[in-house]
């Protein structure tokens, strides 16, 4: 079975589970690159963190697109920044994309939503 | 390599730009979803058409 | 496996593209070609909606399913709470996602 690169792209804070459905393709001998967009990073909890790790070990990546990713990241959770020209180029090579979800909000969320 | 670029929203300048990248050198249409009656018919004739198809947010 | 030409994949994302879902598989089914669907995240609440069953009926049994973990993650019981349409063998894992980029030669997010 060929290996396929797919890029799932996530622009709002509720679809970060765009990063898990990457993982999911990695374990199937794809390449994801799950690419936060924007600034739109996960809670970082250690679920969410060993899910980047594998994808990472799997020969996959993930991208931060628009906003540079947090230096304070767990140890072993790598998030790469691209710029949009660079994902753009990089994506001609995709034999998939995938805008995950929502795209971003126009306004910043309510306090309710942290909870 | 055919590639066919479908909008559920109007497309952002993030989106657009993309969008430009990718159409660069290739044959490219596109199809609006958020249009008030889509054609579903002829989406399905493009997508068979068309070696790639992106539907963007 | 090599794909199905004939064969259109829907990676369902999102919770408010029921009727492009509908119509697109609508027309797909019209124009002769198979279609195999795949709902994860939050569009997993589509599933409630009334059209789900009627868009079950267009796919082969085993060409519609759903994340269960998804489901499970959105409050709903993958035992006793199975959306109509779908057989629990069809609450699946986002393997199912990997099987429609290897059978489908086209493919569309929604």
């Amino acid at each position: 079975m060929e290996s396929l690169k797919v890029y799932i792209l996530v622009a709002n804070r509720v679809y970060t589970d765009g990063i898990r459905s990457g993982l999911g393709l990695a374990v199937e001998n794809h390449y994801a690159y799950p690419v936060i967009m924007n600034g739109e990073f996960p809670r970082m909890s250690e679920y969410m963190a060993e899910n980047i790790a594998w994808i990472a070990d799997m020969e996959g990546a993930v991208f931060s697109c628009g906003v540079d990713a947090p230096t304070d990241l767990p140890e072993g959770t790598e998030i790469t920044n691209i710029s949009l020209e660079e994902l753009g180029e990089k994506m001609r090579e995709a034999d998939f994309i995938i805008p995950y979800g929502m795209p971003k909000q126009s306004h910043e969320p309510p306090g309710a939503c942290s909870e | 390599m055919k590639i066919l670029q479908v909008y559920r929203s109007e497309p952002t300048d993030d989106v657009k730009k993309l969008v430009e990248i990718l159409n660069r050198d290739r044959v490219a249409d596109e199809f609006k979803l958020y249009s008030d009656q889509p054609n579903y018919d002829t989406l399905v004739q493009k997508i068979f058409a068309n070696d790639k198809t992106v539907c963007w947010w | 496996m090599a794909a199905d030409p004939n064969k259109l994949g829907i990676f369902v994302t999102c919770p408010q593209n029921m009727r492009h879902i509908l119509g697109l598989t609508k027309a797909a089914v019209r124009a002769g070609k198979k279609v195999m669907i795949f709902f994860t995240h939050k569009s997993v609440h589509l599933t409630k909606s009334p059209e789900f069953s009627e868009l079950s009926q267009l796919c082969a049994v085993e060409d519609i399913a759903i994340c269960a973990d998804s489901y499970i993650c959105e409050g709903y019981d993958n035992v006793t709470d199975v959306p109509r349409g779908l057989t629990d063998k069809q609450m699946r894992t986002q393997a199912f996602h990997g099987a429609i980029l290897d059978q489908c030669a086209k493919y569309i997010v929604m």
